[in-house]
C-alpha cells in the first residue's frame, strides 16, 4: 500500500520545524506573491533554511507563488522563481499559468494551487500536458469525482483534508476587492465571508436567529482516511499557514497516526473517535467532510459569526530537559499554576501529571505563571525533548 | 473603433437592440452562471438570425460528472458556425484540442483575467480572445492591450459579479431558520445593498452598483461589454441607444482606484 504524502502549513520556520518534527512530510510555505500577503512571509533566506532543515530531514518543502498576477508582477516575479531554483526548493505551488511558463525555463517543479479550481480530468489532463506534476484539486470535487480523476489522470493528486473553507469557488470571490479595496486573488482577503449581513426579500428583512453570513464550517476528513489512502491519493493537505505551534503540532500529529495506523495494518484498523475529539478541541469552529460526501446542504453553514472561541488550552512550549535534576525548561503559553493537571506531548510521546513544583527563572519557587513567555522551570515525572508541548487535560 | 457586445436576458430583448450592438453575448443553460437567464441552443440559433457576432457564454466550474454533457454541447455549438465560446473552466480548452473544435475561444477567468502574460498564455493555446476582469485599473487594460494580439473584451456597463459559491446560501440560510422568501433577494451592509441570486447552480452576489464606465476613453479595445442581467429590458434598451448618454449615475467601478493587498 502506498503511503500518502501528509503535507502541513506553515507560516514561518518555527512552524515549519514543529510540522516536520511532529510528523509532515512536507510543508507548504509563503514567500512573495502568495495568497497571505499580510502573513509574517518566508524571506530568501528563511525559505533556503527551511528548505535546508527540511532536506536533512529527507522531508519537503513547496512554495506557493499562487497570485493572479497583474502586470507589474510579470517582470519581478521571473526573479524570484530563478532564486527559489537556486535555493533548492522541491515544488512551486502555483495558479497562473503565466507563471507557469516563466517556472518551466527553471528545473522547479509545478504543483498546480486549489486556487485554479480544477475540478474534472479533463483540466488535470490540460495541465499535465503543460508540465504541471501534481494537481491541488478544488475543495468542491466530491468523492466520486476523486475516483474518477485519480483512475484517469497519470499525475499526482492532492486532496485538503482538514481546515478553513473558502465559501465559493476558489479565485471566484473578489468581496474584498468590492468591501475593502484590497484584492483577495492577490493575498488581500479580508474575509468578508465571514462577515454578518441582513438578508433581504425586497424590503422585507428575512431575520433569522442569527444573522445572514457566507461563512461556513471547517473541513475534516480525520474519519475518511482510509478511503483516501485506499482511492490511491499522493498527497492529503492541512490547511492553515496562519495557524499556531500548538494547532499544527495537534493536528499533524493526529493525522501522521491515522495514516500510519491504516497503512500498518489495514485489516485490524479501527478509527478511533479520540481523535476527532482532539481536532475538535484545537479548533474554533465546527468541522464536517463538506464535498467530499457531496453535502452542501444547510448543515456545511456556520452562523456564529466571528465568535470563535480562543483556545486557552496550550500552556507552553519545553525549551529544554535536565536529566540530573528532571527539571523541563518551559516558555509559558497560557496561564497554569500548581495543582493543575496538564499533559505533556511530543512527536513520539504523550503523558499526564499534575503539576507540583514550579520554579521561576533563578530557580524559586512559584505558584503561579501568568506572564505571556515565561520561562519557568518545572519538575516532571518523565523525560521530555525540546519542542515538546504542554497542554490542560 | 470598439464593437459593441451586449450580454442579454431574452430573445425579444435581443430583437430590440440588434440595431445597438454588433455582438450577443449568450449565457448557456445549464452550463452558465451569474445569470438570471440563460439560452437553450435552440434559441442560441434563433439569435444567429439576427445577423450579428454571437459568442456562447460557458462560464461555470465544470465539475467531473458534467464533462458528458459538456462534450455533447461543444459539439453541438461546433456546428452552428458562432464566433466564439467563452469559457471559463480549462475543460473546454482542453476538449477543443482533443475534438480538433474549430469555434474560436474567449478566455474569461472572471476575477484572473489580470495580465498580458496570461492573456498571451492563453492566445498562444488557442483562445484569440480575452475577457478581462473587471478590477483592472484602466491603465492596467491599455498596458495589456498594447502587448497582446489578442482581442479584448472589457465591461462597461451592468451588474458586476463579486462572488460564485457551489453551494446554495439564501437556501440554507432560509432553511435553517424556517424562513420563507418569494422575490427577489438582497443582503444589506451599512448602507449598502447587493443583489444575491441563489439558482440551481449555486449563489452569485453581484456589485452594489451598476458599472456605468460609458464615458471612459476605450478607444482601442475590441468589444465593449454591455449586461442586461438584473436591468429590465426597456431601460437596458435605452442605454443602448445612446450610451454615453444613459440615465444611470456614472460608475468607473476599479479603473480609477487601483486594489491594495498588502496592509503592512
Amino acid at each position: 500500500m502506498k503511503k500518502p504524502e501528509l503535507l502541513a502549513p506553515a507560516g514561518d520556520l518555527e512552524r515549519l520545524k514543529i510540522a516536520l518534527l511532529y510528523g509532515a512530510d512536507a510543508v507548504y510555505i509563503g514567500g512573495a506573491f502568495n495568497l497571505r500577503a499580510n502573513a509574517d512571509n518566508f524571506k530568501l533566506v528563511e525559505i533556503e533554511e527551511g528548505v535546508n532543515y527540511a532536506h536533512k530531514l529527507n522531508k519537503k518543502v513547496y512554495v506557493t507563488v499562487n497570485i493572479a498576477m497583474h502586470n507589474k508582477e510579470l517582470e519581478k516575479i521571473k526573479d524570484y522563481l530563478i532564486k527559489l531554483d537556486k535555493i533548492g526548493v522541491d515544488a512551486i505551488i502555483v495558479s497562473d499559468p503565466a507563471i507557469i511558463e516563466l517556472a518551466r525555463k527553471t528545473n522547479l517543479e509545478i504543483h498546480l494551487s486549489t486556487q485554479a479550481s480544477t475540478l474534472n480530468k479533463e483540466a488535470v489532463e490540460f495541465w499535465k500536458k503543460e508540465g504541471v506534476t501534481r494537481i491541488v484539486l478544488a475543495r468542491e470535487c466530491s468523492k466520486e469525482d476523486i475516483i474518477d480523476i485519480k483512475k484517469n489522470a497519470n499525475i499526482e493528486l492532492e486532496v485538503f483534508i482538514h481546515g478553513a473553507m473558502c465559501a465559493s469557488y476558489s479565485g471566484r470571490c473578489v468581496l474584498s476587492n468590492f468591501l475593502t479595496n484590497r484584492d483577495s486573488n492577490r493575498g488581500g482577503c479580508s474575509q468578508i465571508c465571514r462577515w454578518d449581513f441582513d438578508l433581504y426579500d425586497n424590503d422585507k428583512h428575512l431575520k433569522g436567529e442569527k444573522p445572514f453570513t457566507f461563512c461556513t464550517k471547517d473541513l475534516s476528513m480525520a474519519s475518511h482516511i482510509p478511503e483516501l489512502i485506499d482511492m490511491n491519493i499522493d498527497s492529503l493537505k492541512i490547511e492553515g499557514r496562519m495557524r499556531s505551534i500548538y494547532y499544527i503540532a495537534t493536528v499533524v500529529k493526529v493525522y501522521r497516526t491515522l495514516i500510519d495506523d491504516y497503512c500498518h495494518n489495514k485489516e485490524k484498523y479501527e478509527y478511533n473517535l479520540k481523535y476527532e475529539g482532539i481536532l475538535r478541541r484545537v479548533a474554533n469552529r465546527d468541522s464536517i467532510t463538506q464535498f467530499f460526501d457531496g453535502n452542501f446542504g444547510k448543515d456545511v453553514q456556520y452562523y456564529n459569526g466571528r465568535m470563535e472561541i480562543t483556545n486557552q488550552d496550550f500552556l507552553g512550549l519545553i525549551l529544554g530537559y535536565d536529566e540530573n535534576t528532571k527539571l523541563a525548561k518551559l516558555q509559558q503559553r497560557n496561564y497554569f499554576k500548581k495543582g493543575d493537571k496538564v499533559e505533556i506531548f511530543g512527536p513520539d510521546k504523550e503523558f499526564s501529571f499534575t503539576v507540583e513544583n514550579i520554579y521561576d527563572e533563578d530557580k524559586n519557587p512559584i505558584e503561579v505563571v501568568r506572564h505571556p513567555k515565561q520561562i519557568v522551570y518545572l519538575k516532571l515525572p518523565q523525560k521530555v525533548s525540546v519542542n515538546d508541548m504542554m497542554k490542560i487535560c | 473603433m470598439s464593437k459593441i457586445a451586449a450580454i442579454i436576458n431574452s430573445l425579444n430583448e435581443a430583437k430590440n437592440i440588434k440595431n445597438y450592438i454588433d455582438a450577443y453575448l449568450v449565457p448557456l443553460k445549464n452550463l452558465s452562471i451569474n445569470y438570471i437567464n440563460t439560452f437553450t441552443i435552440e434559441e442560441i440559433k434563433n439569435i444567429q438570425k439576427l445577423n450579428r457576432e454571437v459568442f456562447v457564454i460557458i462560464n461555470k466550474n465544470i465539475h467531473n460528472n458534467e464533462l458528458t454533457t459538456l462534450e455533447k454541447t461543444l459539439k453541438e455549438i461546433e456546428k452552428l458556425n458562432i464566433n466564439g465560446i467563452i469559457f471559463y473552466d480549462i475543460s473546454i480548452p482542453s476538449l477543443k484540442q482533443k475534438l480538433n473544435l474549430k469555434t474560436d475561444l474567449v478566455w474569461n477567468q472572471e476575477h484572473l483575467a489580470t495580465n498580458f502574460g496570461t492573456v498571451n498564455y492563453w492566445y498562444n493555446k488557442g483562445a484569440k480572445y480575452a475577457y478581462l476582469s473587471s478590477e483592472l485599473t484602466k491603465r492596467e487594460i491599455e498596458e495589456i492591450k498594447n502587448n497582446t494580439k489578442a482581442k479584448l473584451f472589457v465591461n462597461i456597463f451592468g451588474y458586476i459579479p463579486m462572488f460564485t459559491s457551489r453551494r446554495h446560501l439564501v437556501k440554507n440560510y432560509l432553511e435553517t431558520f424556517n424562513l420563507e422568501s418569494k422575490h427577489q433577494n438582497t443582503i444589506r451592509k451599512e448602507d449598502k445593498t447587493y443583489p444575491i441570486i441563489d439558482k440551481t447552480l449555486g449563489t452569485t452576489v453581484y456589485s452594489n452598483y451598476i458599472l456605468n464606465a460609458v464615458n471612459v476613453d476605450f478607444k482601442d479595445i475590441d468589444y465593449l461589454v454591455f449586461n442586461s442581467n438584473l436591468i429590465e429590458e426597456k431601460d437596458f434598451e435605452e442605454v443602448l441607444k445612446n450610451y454615453k448618454e444613459n440615465k444611470f449615475p456614472k460608475e468607473t467601478g476599479f479603473l480609477y482606484k487601483e486594489t491594495i493587498y498588502k496592509v503592512k
